[in-house]
């Protein structure tokens, strides 16, 4: 090959892969609304998107996997936390996680509410966009498909009950989250059978959704406790399992659940109707 | 130093040192936070010193091209710079649109948009820069009528760089659609046409310090063009994976990416092969390290750390982990920061007064614990990256206590970055610590005889 050969090499060969790859460009142009659902770009979504921007978020956070590696990916987050619960995060992180037990925090960012619910609106677009699927398996903040892996750092801290590892709640804190550290502190722990992921069904469902279902449920011929809302559905399943059966071998047999009873008992009326508050937040 | 113009080279590099030196400042406080728990929560908080972090590298890496280029031009073309006066223009200009940047970072002004944090009015000025540096080099070559392949890859570079910026500055309303454009100014920077000024720099190097043919040098560049940009402008779609737009892109991705080291493969036969076929030596074997470190570092960062996870089905799975950081770092440090290096190791001994040309012991300290250094940090990022993977992408286990399983590779980041920055201060203070020659415009032009006025 001669020097004229080799440029010929370089401008035909870049030449043809621009040509390739512009016209792709064009084609995706054609796809990008149906793909992103751009109809459902309301002022409201573009807010949030400003919002989003405006205050650095992807410098710690990963949205469709890209940002930064510093605090968990959010592209499927509305679908894992209600709306409830994530505005009630953002108004001030430090009441949900300590940063003494994950050495991390977010700061608080002085978010008007406005902002908060016009960013959750965004954030909602992102988790419906049609990305291949992405991530295979959901992408959680905290706890685990694996029962008790979210405890181990007690063990680490030396200070040897898996509660421990769970950030300690005060009576002032929101009451979802003095509700998620009942979730994983009452005994049985819930954690220990349920996960909040989709799709990961320990020995009991996923709690992942619950509300939804829960809301479909008590108005339909199917359901055979005596609850009228979301709210006492959920309480009726912590402290009278039989009630309503979720169907499958798996999760009960003659009529009884295989979910332990005497929560009625073992929780206070507080910490009870904190658990409910919680596990109403999984739409 | 054959033309005295060649001394603006020595400022953009003073400027670029003096960044790189800040950019690690600001890089071991992010990886301070990594190990928590962060007593500057709400003074300097992750985003903000990360945000600073790439901003500098950017920005640094940007102004050494740009000395290396005032550098390289008048030795290719025979001449002096049309104007020293617009070069120190366009530094100043340049230097005031960093600093004020960062300032600014430090109380959120920026756009928030990832490695295109820089808000409109810096935007705006980092253009104005480029045309003013693009004007002042074609006149310089327009006047010398002297133009040679390797200044042409060198200037097709810098060009396409500064056109390829265009996209950054218009606004997207849909977020997936503002993604797809800003791979257009990122990758197509690092793997399109900064490789082409990396090439360049790389060929002018081997020439002046091995004595390499021009004419075997140049053909081997266009072949590197080209293998880069086949690979490359396709290889976009290496971005385009999870995003919200067409899968067709996947495959894509997955092919010609996979093309890409070859290009790498290709500098680095190209550079030992100069060496190799040596006619003449050069005394400035520290400036040959880190040419040759800067070949070999790309392969090993670029070729191979990024084929490790550009497949879809591998990246599906390490997509936004710690393995992203293991790359981004490797593959940066050896391409774009050991060339920038390269560059000012061969020029400095003319820049400066009484600096022995071969390098001193300080120098081969500086190039062999940054190297030292850069490895174990990848490896630190690696290994973090590998337990962040299995654990919480495939295991399933939450972000935050996946974290806090890996926080001894943390440690080891922390341990290898000090080695690493340790290395980057040597490195500084050899630069700065003999003066820059000053010459006035009257005195007579310098009689520095040496291999390079051979070439
Ligand atoms: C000198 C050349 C290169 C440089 C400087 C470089 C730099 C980078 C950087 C900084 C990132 C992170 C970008 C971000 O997260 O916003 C990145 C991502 C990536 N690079 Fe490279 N890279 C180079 C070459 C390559 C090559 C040759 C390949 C493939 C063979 C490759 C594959 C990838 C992939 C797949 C990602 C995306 C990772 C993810 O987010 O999943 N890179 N690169
Ligand atoms: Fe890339």
């Amino acid at each position: 090959m001669n020097n004229r050969q080799a440029r010929m090499f370089a401008i035909a060969g870049t030449g043809l892969s621009v040509l390739i790859f512009l016209g792709l460009t064009l084609h995706s142009h054609s796809k990008f609304d149906e793909l992103t659902n751009a109809e459902n770009i309301t002022p409201q979504v573009t807010h949030g998107k400003d919002v989003w921007h405006k205050y650095n978020c992807i410098n710690c956070h990963t949205l469709f996997g890209e940002g930064a590696y510093y605090a968990p990916d959010l592209t499927k987050i509305t679908q894992h936390r209600g709306a409830a619960y994530l505005q009630a995060y953002m108004r001030d992180p430090s009441k949900f996680y300590d940063e003494n037990k994950h050495r991390r925090l977010m700061p608080k960012q002085n978010l008007s509410e406005e902002e908060i619910t016009d960013l959750i609106a965004f954030l909602d677009w992102v988790s419906k966009v049609d990305n291949q699927g992405w991530p295979p398996r959901p992408i959680l903040v905290t706890g685990g498909f694996i029962p008790g892996s979210d405890s181990v750092g007690a063990v680490a801290s030396g200070e040897g009950t898996a509660a421990a590892a769970i950030r300690p709640v005060t009576a002032a804190d929101d009451p979802r989250a003095q509700g998620e550290h009942v979730f994983r502190t009452a005994t049985p722990a819930c954690n220990a059978c349920h996960s909040t992921a989709p799709g990961a069904n320990m020995a009991g469902p996923t709690l992942a959704g619950i509300a939804t279902r829960a809301a479909e449920l008590v108005g339909s011929a199917l359901y055979k406790g005596n609850a009228t809302d979301v709210e006492g559905y959920i309480r009726e399943s912590i402290i009278a399992p039989s009630n309503h059966l979720v169907a499958g071998d798996m999760y009960s047999a003659n009529g009884a659940s295989f979910m332990p009873i005497g929560y009625e008992e073992t929780l206070t009326a507080e910490q009870l109707d904190n658990l409910v508050a919680y596990l109403a937040t999984f739409k | 130093m054959q033309y005295k113009s060649q001394s603006v080279a020595y400022w953009y590099f003073a400027v670029a040192m003096t960044l790189f030196g800040l950019q690690l400042v600001f890089g071991l406080l992010s990886a301070a936070k990594y190990l928590g728990p962060d007593p500057l929560l709400y003074i300097l908080p992750f985003d903000v010193t990360k945000v600073i972090h790439t901003n500098l590298l950017i920005v640094w890496v940007l102004t050494g091209f740009m000395g290396a280029t005032y550098w390289m031009v008048p030795d290719e073309s025979r001449t002096e710079l049309h104007s020293t006066k617009l070069a120190y223009v366009q530094l100043v200009l340049w230097t005031l649109m960093g600093v004020t940047a960062v300032i600014g970072y430090l109380f959120r002004y920026g756009t928030g948009n990832k490695l295109l944090e820089q808000p409109l009015p810096h935007k705006i000025v980092i253009v104005i820069c480029m045309l003013i540096f693009l004007y002042n080099i074609s006149m310089t070559i327009k006047k010398s009528g002297r133009f040679t392949t390797t200044e042409g890859v060198l200037l097709l570079g810098l060009f396409s760089s500064a056109v390829l910026f265009l996209p950054a500055l218009l606004h997207y309303e849909n977020y997936t659609v503002s993604i797809f454009y800003r791979w257009w100014t990122i990758h197509l920077w690092v793997e399109g046409v900064w490789m082409m000024i990396m090439a360049a720099f790389m060929a002018y190097l081997l020439i002046r310090l091995s004595g390499a043919d021009r004419e075997v040098m140049e053909k081997w560049l266009y072949v590197i063009v080209g293998l880069v940009f086949i690979a490359g402008i396709l290889g976009t779609a290496h971005h385009y994976y999870w995003v919200g737009v067409p899968s067709y892109w996947l495959p894509i991705g997955g092919f010609f990416s996979a093309l890409e080291p070859a290009a790498l493969v290709a500098m680095s036969i190209y550079a030992y092969g100069a060496i190799r076929r040596a006619g003449l030596g050069h005394p400035n074997k520290l400036a040959l390290h880190w040419t040759i470190g800067s070949a070999l570092f790309t392969l090993f960062g670029a070729g191979l750390l990024g084929l490790a996870h550009t497949w879809p089905s591998v990246n599906k799975w390490t997509h936004g982990t710690l393995i992203t950081a293991m790359h981004g770092h490797a593959a940066f440090y050896g391409a774009y920061v050991m060339i920038v290096l390269a560059m000012i190791t061969y020029a400095a001994p003319s820049l400066t007064r009484n600096r022995p040309e071969s390098g001193s012991s300080l120098g081969y300290w500086a190039f062999w614990m940054q190297i030292t250094g850069m490895f174990g940090m990848t490896l630190s990022f690696a290994t973090a990256g590998i337990g962040q993977v299995y654990l919480e992408r495939i295991m399933g286990m939450g972000y935050l206590d996946a974290q806090l399983k890996i926080q001894v590779h943390f440690l080891m980041l922390i341990a290898t970055a000090s080695i690493f920055t340790i290395g980057v201060a040597l490195f500084i203070y050899d630069f700065f610590r003999y003066a820059p020659r000053f010459i006035s415009d009257d005195e007579p032009q310098l009689n520095v005889v040496d291999a390079r006025s051979n070439a």
